[in-house]
């Protein structure tokens, strides 16, 4: 059986292993292994077993990782292994203590531990602008500071007329107007900030919702090697129709290959992305989250078990029940109390109408503008939360003027800001019109539709409490930021009570 | 975004027993003097229930319908946006506004800042019960005269594919899949509408094109042999006679 563990680069393999040493429990493959810190390291190249189950932890308390096919093994293989050119591999932006994503906190650590040289770091889309000086922090600002990398698209897309212009306003970081990577370039790029997704809990990520993209009324794009229904949710902007897409891309574009990526090595890759399943397991406040009669939806196990594609409802509620957290023990009780919270919070998310207004694909789709509506009405996919139907839409996070960047000009933002002016010929956007001002267009980069301008696919909601900050812009830094974000921007109101509750309940899934 | 789950079954097998579900004829009986068409800004009120949709036309307010889902036949409108009514007046007053029923909406392109009215919720005025979602393919949306004679209606200057229209689509491509050597003609047409004050708007000239186009392609993807699909669009305008006019803009597809 094998000893190692989850550990990579001198330091913090180093102190993981004093770490074992001093509690005398040997770090092996076996089902269960103990809870890791938050920012656990696996390094491209690692060899180490992955058992199972792992837990890490992180503020809120505790994240589970399941792994349905048992342990895995790194060395060689080629989600850990790097296998393009610039040293790094999958795991680098998909870590498993981070959700299958990365946190700003690890990204810090990384940085701290390797002086910036971590392949983390690589100048093509780890730094604000590759033409930057490499070895200095500021370089890497929105990456530190936001969990952001560059994502840099052709301008036009390939195949497309858009339907609108792309000026670019603010270019803090130099790469829009960079010579060898901007707009004017040999190679016209936009380049945007975002963050990497979920690479775990995938059945229910690519789960296709039927032959037509309901809220659009347009045939869904297909699977390339299957010609099925894409689920077009797999991307922030849901380029990829595919999980093998998205693979074969990231590969080309955040590892450096240059070489077509052998079928053995994606469908190991795919394999290992389909069987590992994420979810907070235990809260420093309110305990084990995966008790034999306590709420369905939580722990990674639960994840897995459960059904792809059940639509949000009163008897298939998006996150299941939680009615056996909402008595109250007779004394005060901490654990109770705060279970309570984490059910009134799921209660708002399925029940607490508000007017939701002005969000393209959402508004503006035969539902009405505005429309009186619950938070589960747009995360209606059960366990994940996300949009059974494709789910970009205009939010308003990177559109002014409801984005999250600063409302006036004293106060700087380190994102780009373009502006976008529409055809006169071609259908606007919805609610933003002819002329949009926005930090990332989003959808639009692929279709060139004005009406996608600044429509993200929304994320799922599991592991939030170990993988901050949120939103594709890495604007909010906590889940309270997310939820005064809505509140804001729907005007819900929310109590400070309310706010807690729903913080709560976010925290624990 | 919600969606009817029985439709969306319905969508994933092009389920053709949706065709047996044709609907009656969309030719207006109504007097032209029952008759209302016009431009406005939509009205939004709150109520205890569900949101209602009016509009002001004349210093009357009329009733257009209530949220619901993109299953239901009533598509709302939209603030921030003008919205051309097309409706014939009914009996009684539904939440506070004389009720236009059947009624046809259609949200103008262009943005319209001034069209905010949210209207808060008031004792005594009520939403009525929800409407549920058509048990066939809505009639403003889709006509079915047998299983390869479908038309397709769509909202002023608009391509969009409701719901129903999709599922339409979908029924006809397994009907052409099972139907020996058949030929299909798409006709698209663009229109024009007379409003009560007289004024005739017409839609853009490429609308019929554009409608026609969708359709062929989107059947093809449904996977209708292209070589199968013939497209024609009028240039010219379907007359507005300010009774009928809805019905004017619409695809044809015809599998012989």
């Amino acid at each position: 059986m094998s000893t190692r563990t989850v550990c990579a680069g001198v330091v913090s393999c180093a102190l993981m292993i004093a770490w074992a040493f001093a509690a005398l429990v040997p770090i092996r493959a076996q089902s269960e292994s103990p809870a890791q810190p938050h920012t656990a390291w696996i390094q491209a190249g690692s060899d180490v077993v992955l058992p199972p189950n792992m837990t890490f932890e992180n503020g809120l308390g505790r994240l589970g990782v399941l792994n349905t096919s048992g342990p895995i093994d790194t060395k060689g293989h080629p989600f850990f292994e790097a296998i393009g050119s610039n040293s790094r591999a999958c795991v680098t932006c998909h870590q498993p203590a981070n959700a299958m994503s990365v946190s700003v906190e690890s990204i810090r650590e990384r940085w701290r531990i390797t002086q910036g040289r971590d392949p983390l770091f690589a100048a093509i889309d780890g730094s604000n602008n590759p033409s930057l000086p490499q070895d200095q922090e500021a370089s890497h600002s929105l990456l530190l500071n936001r969990g952001l990398f560059r994502v840099g698209l052709p301008w036009p897309p390939p195949g497309v007329s858009p339907e609108f212009t792309i000026e670019i306003v603010r270019d803090p970081e130099g790469v829009n107007r960079d010579p060898v990577y901007g707009l004017t370039s040999a190679r016209p790029t936009v380049s945007v900030f975002r963050r990497p997704r979920v690479a775990a809990n995938l059945k229910y990520v690519t789960s296709p919702d039927g032959l037509f993209n309901v809220k659009l009324g347009v045939l869904m794009e297909k699977d390339p090697d299957t010609g099925l229904p894409s689920s077009m949710n797999i991307m922030a902007d849901a380029r990829a129709a595919s999980l093998a897409v998205q693979a074969e891309a990231a590969y080309r574009d955040h590892q450096g290959g240059t070489t077509p990526l052998p079928r053995t090595q994606l469908e190991r890759i795919l394999a290992f992305e389909n069987q590992i399943y994420v979810a907070q397991a235990w809260d420093a406040r309110g305990g084990s989250l995966v008790e034999p009669d306590g709420p369905a939806a939580l722990g990674p196990a639960n994840v897995a078990r459960h059904q792809v594609h059940v639509l949000n409802g009163p008897k298939t509620p998006a996150f299941h029940f939680f009615d056996m957290w909402l008595q109250r023990s007779p004394a005060a009780d901490p654990r109770a109390e705060f279970r309570a919270s984490v059910a009134r919070g799921n209660d708002l998310f399925l029940n607490r109408r508000f007017w939701v207004k002005d969000v393209a694909h959402i508004n503006s789709i035969g539902l009405g503008n505005p429309a009186k509506r619950t938070c589960a009405v747009c995360h209606n996919a059960q366990t994940s939360g996300m949009d059974l139907a494709p789910g970009w839409v205009d939010l308003g996070t990177t559109n002014y003027p409801t984005w999250t960047e600063a409302p006036v000009w004293s106060e700087a933002s380190d994102l780009p800001v373009f502006r976008l002016t529409c055809r006169p010929d071609a259908p606007p956007h919805p609610f933003l019109g002819r002329s949009i001002y926005t930090a990332d267009p989003g959808r639009a980069l692929v279709t060139g539709r004005c009406a996608d301008i600044g429509a993200i696919t929304m994320g799922q909601f599991r592991g939030l409490a170990a993988r901050a900050p949120y939103f594709s812009n890495g604007s909010a830094r906590d889940l309270r930021e997310l939820v005064d974000y809505y509140d804001r921007r729907f005007d819900m109101r929310l109590s400070g009570q309310e706010k807690q509750d729903l913080i709560n309940f976010l925290a624990v899934l | 975004m919600t969606t009817d789950r029985a439709w969306r079954t319905a969508a994933l097998l092009g389920l053709g027993a949706l065709v047996a579900s044709v609907s009656s004829a969309q030719q207006s009986t109504t007097p032209a003097s029952s008759r209302r068409q016009f431009v406005t800004c939509p009205i939004v009120r709150d109520t205890r229930t569900q949101p209602c949709w009016l509009a002001e036309y004349e210093g009357e307010l009329y009733y257009l319908g209530q949220q619901g889902g993109v299953a239901n036949d009533f598509y709302p409108p939209q603030l921030g946006h003008q919205v051309l009514v097309e409706g014939s007046v009914g009996q009684g007053r539904v939440c506070g506004g004389v009720p236009l029923q059947p009624v046809k909406v259609s949200v103008l392109r262009e943005l319209a800042p001034a069209c905010r009215t949210i209207l808060p919720a008031e004792d005594g005025i009520d939403a009525p019960p929800p409407v549920p979602a058509p048990r066939g393919l809505a009639p403003s949306w889709v006509r079915v005269d047998s299983a390869g004679e479908v038309t397709l209606y769509f909202d002023f200057d608009s391509d969009f594919f409701s719901l129903h229209v999709t599922i339409a689509l979908t029924n006809l491509a397994k009907h052409v899949a099972d139907s020996p050597a058949p030929h299909i003609a798409v006709t698209g047409f663009r229109a024009a509408t007379r409003l009560s004050s007289g004024q005739v708007l017409t839609e853009r000239a490429d609308m019929g094109a554009v409608r026609a186009r969708r359709v062929a392609d989107t059947l093809v993807g449904l996977g209708v042999p292209a070589g199968l699909v013939t497209v024609n669009s009028p240039a010219a305008a379907q007359p507005a006679d300010g009774l009928n006019d809805p019905w004017n803009r619409r695809v044809e597809v015809r599998v012989r």
